[in-house]
Formats: C-alpha cells, structure tokens, sequence
C-alpha cells in the first residue's frame, strides 16, 4: 500500500498519469471551454513534470511490489526523455488543431491515448510496458470510430492487430522475465533472449512491419479529421521506442526497415485518398527509423531519436493540412481536389513546408535527421557490413526519393495546385492555422544552420553526444542533386504525359488476405458447414424415421407383437431369445 | 472561363473569379496558367546543372563505391522514373472498384455551410 501511495508523490509519479488523470476528467466535463482548456494544459503540465523530474542520466521511481512481481513505472533516462518531450508538444499541437471540435469523447480518449503513450515511454519494467501499451489501443480505437459509420470495421481490425500486438509482448515479456528469475525490466533484450522473438513480433506489427503494417493504411484515413493527426503521433512512435530500447543493432531490423522503406512507395504512387498516402508515407518513414536502430551505432541512434522528433512535427504538419483541406472540401481524394492554393493560400504555404521537410530539403526538418541515419548506413556499409549493406543504402537512396514523390510533390500537387478542382471555399480555421504555423515554424527552427541554436537545440536532446554536422556542403549538394534530379522526373514525365492521373479505386494491399480471402474462405466454410449440417439432419431424420416405423410395425399396440398370435409361434419366438441369451453369456464366459 | 480554370469556375483574372480567390492568393495565380506550369521544369533544371557541377568540386566525405560527381542526380531520377513508370502496371493489377470491400465510404463528412463535419 505505502508503495502504491509512493508511486503518486511528484518524483515517482509517471508523467502520462497526469494526462490519463485529465483524459478522465474530461469525460465527466460538460463546457466545451473547460474540456479544451484541460486538453491543451494537460501535455504541458506533463512536459513541465518531465522537466522537473529529469535531474540526473536516469531517474528510476514509482517502485511498486504486486506479489512477486516488482513493477518500475518510472524511469527517465536520454532515451525516454526525448518521446516524452515530443508527445507533450504533439499533444499541445492537437489540441489547438481540434480546438473547434465539440466532442467529449474525441478529448478525453485522445488525452487518455497520449497519457498512455507517455506513461509507455517511461515504464521501467515490461509488465507495465504491457498495460500501458494496450490502454494506447483501447483508447485511441474510438478516434477511428469517430470517423463515422464507414469505420467500425476498420476500427474492430485495429483493435485485432493491436490486442494481438500486447498479447504477444506479454507472452514475450513473461517468457523472458521468467529466465531472467522473475526479473522484468525492460532494457536491452536481443534477439537471443528467451521470449526476445514474440516481444519483436508484438512491438512489429504496432511499427507496422511488412505485412504487419495494414492497419495503419486501414484505420488511419477512416478516423476523424482530428482523430487522424492525433493517430499519426503516438502508436508506432511508442513502438518504434520500445524496438530502440530493447532490440538496437539487431541486424535483422536493418532488412527489415530497409524494405519498410521501399514497398510503401509504390502504394503511394497509385493511391487516390491522400490521407492514405500519407499513411504509406508514414510507413516509408519508420522504415529509415527502424533501419537505424538496426545499425545500433550512436550516430544511427541519435539519428533515429532526431528523426522521431521532425517526423512528428513534419507528419502532423501533412496530415494536419490535409484535415483542414477536408474540413473545407470534404474529401482527401486527389481526384476530386486541385487548384486549393487559390483559397487556402496558407494551408498550401504550410504543407509545402511539410512536405519539404519530410523530403529533406536543406533548412527543413528532415534534413538534419534522416542524414543521420542513411551517414550511419554508409558507414557501417564501408566498415564490415558488406555487399548486402551496400544494397540498403541504395535502397534507402531509393526510398528517400520516392518520398519525394508522394510526399514531397504528390501531396501538396494534387492538393492545390494541378487542375483546378472548382473548389473556391474559406481558408483553414484559425485554430488550425495556429496549430500548423507552429509546426511549421519547428519544422523550419530545428532545421536552422547554426551549432548552438536551431538544429543544435535538437542535437541537445539527443541521447549520444553528436559531432555529426549536417550543413556540409558536400551533404548539402548532394542532397540537392536527388531533389533536383526528382523534381526534374517529375516535370519530365507530366510533360510527356506519362505521369499517371488520379483515378477513384480501392488498391488492394496485404489486407486483403484477411478482409477478402480470409472473408470469403470463412463464408465458403460456413456456406458448407450450413449444407452439411442440413443433410446430417436429413439422414439423421430418414434414418430415424425408418427405424422408427419398423418399430412401431413390431412393437406399437397395432404392431406384429402385439396381434394374435398363435401359441406356438410365441413359444418358438421365446426360445429363439432364449437360445441367443444363452449363447452371449456363454462366449462371453460370464 | 479559361484554359486553367475547372469548366464552373469564372476566370481568375475577372472580377467575379477574383472574387472569389482569397486576397493572398491573388499575387500567385499565375501559378495556375498553363505556362507557367510547363514552364516549371526550368527550375529543377538550372539547379540540377548547378549542384551536378558542384559535385565535382565537393565530393562526398562518406562515398559509396558506385559514387561520383553527380551520382545521387542519377539514382534520384532513375529512382522516381521507376516509381512512376510502375504505377500503371501496379494500378491494373491491384485497383478495385471503390465499393470492392463493401464497407461504404468513411469518414462520411456532413456538409455545415461553409464547413465539413
């Protein structure tokens, strides 16, 4: 008991609480004012808490003794620190972005979400890693359903991926803390570990894998418009620390995150809905992030930990334009849009800056982050990693500039500028033209060329020391040649009337061996279980039936048995039975 | 009506399509004309020469062996010319019908005026 009541005194006390506390409230209040306030005051009292608490390299707390089990429910270190920090500030963003939106539900869920993400990021043991993993699935699933009739479905796979994502990092967790003598806290684990295989495969589909990666493209353009920004921060940022906390230099993340990289590029391409191009862009993304905590090095992971922080700001930026452009139009569909820039003039200045970030153009976001980990790739490829290492270079080469395709051309293209949609509606509202000034304007602040200010602050926060130094010119030019050379392609190929029109279609990706095939199979089972049934109970019927009637012939009031017979057929019959009774008894020897 | 405007839409430049622009728009419509968007491959053009140039004089400080003076000019075009180039095949063989898994469109956005909700 002392230790439960410990656990909540300001130096035990887990940061996302504060926030779960407040998502709680939230429920319970009526006054749209209050509720707004609390969302938006929430992640900054959490920012301020971590603040506080972040005294020395690592802060352990909030011990808490269940049974035999020792739960750690605090733990701040270089590592932690940094998703905490980010999730405050994406937690501040959403909620100015969704400040018009009068929906308890939508505040208090997406405030119980980030709580638990935060609440996540700090767990010092597995088990409440666990618990808090699977508060993130339950409370965010209702921001999918807020997306309307269209989103049950979606939002019953997401829960199926994301329960079967905890379950397997709890079977993991269990397996591994029980060899490790019931000790469960959460460091590095390895691949070797008891266990160690489940917990990947759990914190996998949550990062979105291949083939595990379909939620993401499902759920996330079918929540809300606020549900989406808010979607897009939290689930595989948590992810993506738990795999850099419990699996860095594992070599099997480097293939893993290379390919991460490349198949979403060709889903985005064809993709019609923008929002899912967004979301395909997000997996591209942690595929360059996974590839570096695949490298292990300090340069890959403070690269990963940097590009953690722009691709939130510079996600939530795309994703966030793109809700206003819905709030507005009413449609995400690249077939449908075209031509905005000529009403929103400001959204298109605003995504124009997230997709230069996301794409790395020098002075944005991603330039000073993604390098990191493609220099760190170089380099563990020149130093031992051999000829496979030299081909996910070049596929992270590959990907970097298909992020510039749909990302960096496609997206804002098609959205306002291309052919003029006939769309002539207002401009964002000034909420969520606050919300994507302010990250735009971090998008430019942490890309600015100076040591000790702009990216340096960024550098600051990283959980290695950082000698790497982004504005060379050599980096700077060479960079500049992929941008150029795509922007190039691009012009060329509309030019030539080869680049593909948007077209309405539903693209059909890995999911549709379960929301098809697995579909149909069930239903052909089921069809077939129908059938058989009903002629098992056809000859069951007949064959009662049958028997029945023979016995009723004999044996009812108007059978054979019970007509006049002759005494001496009876006596016959009589000794007949006798005869057989006799004959059993006597081989059976009783 | 005008060559790069939707067939509904009033001209910009006339008074009632300039109505209708929003007044920071106003100094960028050419960005919509015709030309002006054919003409926008001078741009990618003149920095590529420029940067492919540099390239020479600025190698990288981390090369990978197929590396030269303007090697990643050549693997970011050859790259978006592939992704391009395999969107119609890759279109034929995975695009469905909007309504193939049955599920109805979402989110459904109901139209308030000047707003969707």
């Amino acid at each position: 008991m002392s230790d439960l009541l410990n656990m909540f005194t300001l130096g035990n006390f887990n940061p996302g609480f504060i926030i779960i506390l407040a998502g709680i409230l939230c429920a319970l209040i009526p006054t749209h004012q209050i509720r707004k306030a609390l969302v938006l005051l929430a992640p900054i009292a959490g920012g301020v808490l971590i603040a506080q608490q972040f005294t020395s390299a690592e802060i352990i707390g909030g011990i808490w003794q269940v049974g035999p089990l020792k739960l750690t429910t605090l733990r701040i270190d270089s590592l932690s620190m940094i998703w905490g920090y980010i999730f405050c500030l994406a937690g501040v963003h959403n909620a100015i972005f969704g400040f018009h939106e009068r929906c308890k539900i939508t505040d208090s869920s997406a405030l119980i979400y980030m709580g638990a993400a935060i609440a996540a990021v700090f767990a010092g043991d597995l088990i409440t890693l666990f618990v808090f993993w699977e508060l993130t699935a339950i409370s965010s699933v209702l921001l999918i359903w807020k997306g309307g009739e269209g989103s049950f479905q979606a939002g019953i796979r997401y829960l199926a991926y994301h329960v079967t994502s905890g379950v397997l990092l709890l079977a993991g967790a269990v397996i591994y803390g029980m060899s490790k003598g019931g000790d469960y806290s959460f460091g590095f684990i390895g691949l070797d570990a008891p266990g160690a295989w489940l917990i990947m495969l759990g914190m996998g589909i949550k990062v979105g894998f291949p083939f595990l990666h379909n939620w993401i493209q499902d759920s996330y353009p079918k929540a809300s418009i606020t549900g989406t920004v808010i979607l897009s921060v939290f689930t595989t940022k948590l992810a993506l620390y738990a795999l850099a906390r419990g699996f860095p230099g594992t070599e099997l993340l480097i293939y893993v995150g290379a390919v991460m990289t490349c198949f979403p590029v060709f889903f985005a391409v064809i993709e019609n809905d923008l929002r899912k191009v967004l979301a395909y862009s997000l997996n591209n993304q942690l595929g360059f992030m996974v590839c570096g905590i695949g490298i292990g090095s300090q340069l890959a992971m403070n690269g990963v930990a940097g590009q953690v922080v722009a691709h939130v700001i510079f996600k939530s930026l795309l994703f966030m334009s793109m809700g206003a452009v819905m709030h507005r139009v009413g449609t995400a569909k690249a077939s449908e849009l075209g031509g905005l820039f000529r009403s929103m003039p400001i959204t298109a200045i605003f995504c124009l800056i997230g997709a230069g970030s996301i794409a790395a153009f020098p002075l944005l976001a991603g330039f000073v982050t993604k390098s990191m980990i493609i220099t760190s790739a170089i380099d563990h490829a020149a130093y031992g990693g051999g000829t496979a290492m030299w081909v996910v270079v070049m596929m992270l080469l590959f990907a970097s500039a298909g992020v510039m395709e749909h990302s960096g051309i496609k997206v804002p293209h098609f959205t306002f500028f291309a052919h003029d949609g006939g769309h002539r509606v207002k401009e964002a509202p000034w909420n969520m033209l606050v919300a994507m000034g302010l990250a735009a304007a971090l998008c430019i602040f942490i890309a600015l060329p100076f040591k000790g200010f702009g990216y340096g602050t960024l550098y600051s926060l990283l959980p290695y020391d950082v000698e790497y130094k982004p504005y060379t010119t050599d980096h700077v030019v060479f960079q500049l040649q992929l941008l150029f050379a795509a922007m190039f392609a691009f012009a060329f190929l509309k030019r030539r009337g080869v680049y593909p029109d948007e077209r309405k279609a539903e693209i059909l990706d890995f999911d549709w061996t379960h929301r098809k095939l697995g579909t149909d199979v069930s239903h052909w089972f089921g069809a077939m279980w129908t059938r058989l049934s009903a002629n098992i109970d056809n000859v069951k019927a007949s064959a009662f039936g049958f028997s029945g009637k023979r016995l009723s012939r004999i044996f009812s009031p108007a059978g054979a048995f019970s007509a006049a017979s002759p005494s001496g057929l009876a006596a016959l019959l009589t000794s007949v039975m006798l005869a057989l009774a006799m004959l059993i008894i006597f081989i059976t020897g009783q | 009506m005008s060559e790069h405007n939707h067939p509904d839409m009033p001209d910009d430049y006339s008074p009632e399509g300039l109505a209708q622009i929003h007044p920071l728009a106003k100094p960028f419509l050419f960005l919509g004309k015709e030309k002006v968007k054919r003409g926008f491959i001078w741009f990618p053009v003149v920095g590529l020469i420029i940067v492919s140039a540099m390239g020479f004089f600025f190698p990288p400080k981390h090369p990978a062996p197929w590396d030269f003076g303007f090697s990643w000019a050549v693997i970011g075009f050859v790259a978006y010319t592939i992704v391009v180039l395999s969107a119609e095949p890759l279109f034929k063989m995975l695009a469905r019908d909007e309504t193939y898994y049955g599920e109805g469109e979402a989110p459904k956005l109901v139209n308030k005026g000047d707003h969707y909700e």
